[in-house]
């Protein structure tokens, strides 16, 4: 690293999705990266930098759009980024493999004037497809440097580097003769007219004829812009001559496939031609076999997040075990007992929690990650679109709800591969419902306590119960967190099948990896802080603590909900962890350990005698009562961390937190009255 | 004119007319369905969006905006 480092240009990467624009951020800046909000909104913002010759090149990775008109946020994001004149470069990724279609986003980009690189990424896939495509020729039609390359491979950057340089130098614009060419002949001549009409400097970077063509697409966004800078009369001429385009959008996408098919008559040449679905993807679009090979596949995929999961997991659970020794030296140099106290369970629990997190995010991540980046996630959204449009969910929301089977933390994360931020938050929101596998430890043992061979009709209610909660969840917040572009009907391509670049999934996953565990280390830290002042006393007795108190100063009130005071603090503890509402009883009825070990260490064991006092001590209504609160409170501790990683929301993880104790003891005060009609 | 719906799986036709919003035009053309583009339909089933094929990518179409895609010169 040189220390004359100067402060350098900045390029803006430009993509469909899928294009492989994140693979080529990661690769270019590596862990020297961003991850932040646009300004007053809930899209992702990522930017980096990296270091050639002692210059600092910024990279800001745009949101990956299908186009460049008004439809999203996300398309306004980056349209306005690019014509503010922030970026020096404009890297416009496609899909060589799908050059035809992908070479779209060129044709809408064209007009906007910023130097420009186009790289073609997924050589290697097209090759594959026996297509061979004339870089040189393309480079001389449209007049900026052309870099055939495979964003997943950093040992063909060097061509990336070099042409940034020329474009940098040069300051080369994209050609754009050819398609206005195409716009001139669209019926009526209405391109000529409405050109004549613009401003002739353009606004910002947007050129006259990138306007005239938006507003032919009548791109609303863009007409308030010319508003602004016209005057009356011509604004007036402008808005009449507007009023008799019908369709543009149509007129003007057929000219610029038009020039698609001009660039690529000559360039790019396919050879043999192969089956469009292959034996493989026919059972994966299957009416029939397509939703079983989903859930199997997802459910193969839990089971493999945990085999990298595990060992991390495992790591991390034996971080409580240094409690014993840090006791007896912090007790060797008199260090006052709180202190001591305060190190061993929360400072290690944190620490136990956090790597707990991490190595199941990483896991799923990763198993998850490759299926979609295998392009296999697309398929899935395929076959289940019409169940999950019920929900006002993608295809793909399917999977986290599956994976939230095992562990909640697993489905928040897993809503990573969702692109529409509403419906990831909706179904993280939804994926709160489903019982997770602590749940199944736990609910079946107090069931079966309590109504021996009944049982299993408990267990069918609580999944009735899950059915409609979900319906009506998704009633209440679909409305605020949908927006008119995710309600619309499903437009997607299903990409092909891609081989995996490790590397490049590593790489992301890694960046991503080091992100959650500061921010789980946070927020486990703070609460976990709150949770053992609450439950913090001198002698570990349970009655010292201020929960208790807390317990049963409200019983009065939590009773109305069926609930005991000793109940009600075993329901607060299962949202810091589902094991615990076990524990928390054992500690409270038998005094068995401190009520913080008891939360955060417990592994869901009935303490020996617990189940005689229970039985003694709830009537089997308040027994009810308590197993559907805890089933339907907040997940864990964890998941709520990781719902606010995914999320990146504090205010919408608060509300689903909020909206999750209201409802669930919602749900114990229905089930407590309406059992004790019949008990 | 048909609508795309109604086209069968392994025919191929040609879009002769898109209707509906600009919104719902700009969406659909920027995946590559433009007038006088041909597709092939691949999958047609009850409950499944379409699934087709064109311009060197196979695309998955709710059902619903589907009907307001009409084509021709059905093969």
């Amino acid at each position: 690293m040189s220390a004359t480092r100067i402060k350098g240009p900045t390029i803006a990467l430009l993509g469909q999705p899928n294009s492989g624009k994140s693979t080529l951020f990661n690769g270019l800046t590596g862990a020297r990266q961003r991850v932040g909000n646009w300004p007053g909104k809930t899209v992702e913002k990522k930017e980096g930098h990296y270091d050639k010759n002692g210059v600092r090149y910024r990279v800001t990775d745009l949101p990956g759009t299908y186009s460049l008109s008004a439809n999203s946020e996300e398309e306004i994001i980056t349209r306005d980024y690019i014509a503010s004149g922030k970026a020096d470069v404009v890297c416009i990724l496609v899909d060589a493999s799908q050059l035809s279609r992908s070479l779209f986003m060129l044709a809408d980009y064209a007009g906007i004037q910023c130097p420009a690189v186009l790289l073609l990424n997924l050589m290697d896939v097209a090759k594959e497809q026996g297509k061979e495509i004339d870089v040189e020729k393309l480079e001389e039609k449209l007049g900026v440097p052309v870099v055939p390359f495979v964003a997943a491979d950093l040992s063909q950057y060097n061509a990336y580097y070099a042409a940034i340089e020329k474009v940098l130098n040069e300051k080369k614009m994209l050609n754009i003769d050819a398609l206005t060419e195409k716009y001139s002949l669209i019926e009526n001549g209405f391109y000529d007219k409405i050109f004549a009409l613009m401003p002739e400097e353009g606004i910002d970077n947007y050129s006259p004829s990138w306007l005239a063509t938006k507003l032919i697409e009548n791109d609303s966004d863009v007409l308030t812009k010319i508003k602004g800078v016209l005057s009356d009369d011509k604004f007036q001429e402008l808005d009449k001559l507007l009023s008799t385009v019908e369709k543009g959008a149509l007129e003007t996408a057929g000219c610029k496939f038009q020039w698609i098919d001009d660039l690529l008559r000559d360039t790019l040449i396919q050879k043999d031609k192969r089956p469009i679905l292959s034996k493989f993807d026919r059972i994966a679009t299957h009416r029939k076999w397509g939703k079983p090979l989903a859930i199997l596949i997802i459910l193969l995929g839990l089971i493999a997040s945990f085999i990298p999961a595990t060992p991390i997991m495992y790591l991390g659970s034996l971080i409580p075990m240094l409690g014993e020794p840090i006791t007896n030296v912090m007790n060797a140099i008199n260090a006052p007992p709180m202190l001591i106290n305060l190190i061993t369970q929360v400072v290690l629990n944190t620490l136990y929690f956090a790597i707990s997190i991490i190595g199941f995010v990483f896991g799923v991540n990763l198993v998850f990650g490759y299926l979609e980046e295998v392009g296999y996630m697309a398929r899935i959204s395929y076959v289940f679109d019409g169940t999950m449009a019920k929900l006002g969910l993608q295809g793909k929301s399917i999977m986290p709800m599956i994976v939230s089977f095992g562990c909640t933390i697993g489905g928040a994360a897993g809503t990573r591969v969702i692109d529409s931020w509403g419906q990831k938050v909706l179904t993280i929101a939804l994926a709160w419902v489903v019982p997770c596998a602590a749940m199944w430890a736990i609910i079946p043992v107090i069931s079966t306590m309590f109504f021996g061979a009944w049982a299993p009709l408990i267990i069918v209610a609580i999944f009735i119960v899950a059915g409609f909660h979900m319906i009506i969840t998704a009633k209440i917040f679909g409305p605020k967190l949908l927006r008119e572009e995710d309600r619309a009907g499903l437009i997607m391509e299903l990409p092909p099948y891609h081989k995996p670049k490790w590397s490049a999934l590593f790489r992301s996953i890694w960046v991503r990896t080091r992100d959650i565990l500061s921010r789980a280390l946070r927020v486990i830290f703070v609460v976990s802080l709150v949770f053992w002042l609450l439950t913090y006393s001198t002698s570990g007795s349970p009655e010292e603590t201020l929960l208790y108190r807390f317990g049963r100063a409200i019983e009065p009130v939590t009773m109305v909900f069926g609930l005991t005071w000793q109940t009600f603090l075993a329901y607060i503890a299962a949202m810091v962890s589902k094991e615990a509402a076990l524990g928390v009883l054992g500690s409270l009825y038998l005094g068995a350990e401190s009520l913080f070990s008891a939360t955060v260490g417990s592994e869901g064991v009935v303490a020996t005698g617990l189940s005689d006092v229970l039985l003694t001590s709830l009537s089997p209504s308040a027994a009810l009562a308590f197993i559907f609160a805890v089933t339907f409170s907040p997940p864990c501790l964890m998941a709520i961390t990781s719902t606010y990683q995914e999320t990146r929301s504090l205010k919408w993880t608060l509300r689903i937190l909020g909206y999750y104790v209201a409802t669930s003891l919602l749900i114990a005060f229905l089930v407590f009255h309406i059992s004790n009609l019949f008990f | 004119m048909i609508t795309l719906n109604e086209v069968n799986a392994g025919q191929k036709a040609i879009i002769a007319d898109i209707k509906g919003d600009s919104r719902f035009l700009s969406r659909i053309t920027s995946i590559g369905l433009t007038l006088g583009c041909e597709i092939k339909m691949l999958h047609n089933e009850k409950r499944f969006p379409l699934l087709l094929y064109s311009r060197d990518t196979v695309v998955a179409l709710n059902r619903d905006e589907s009907n307001d895609v009409l084509v021709e010169d059905i093969i």
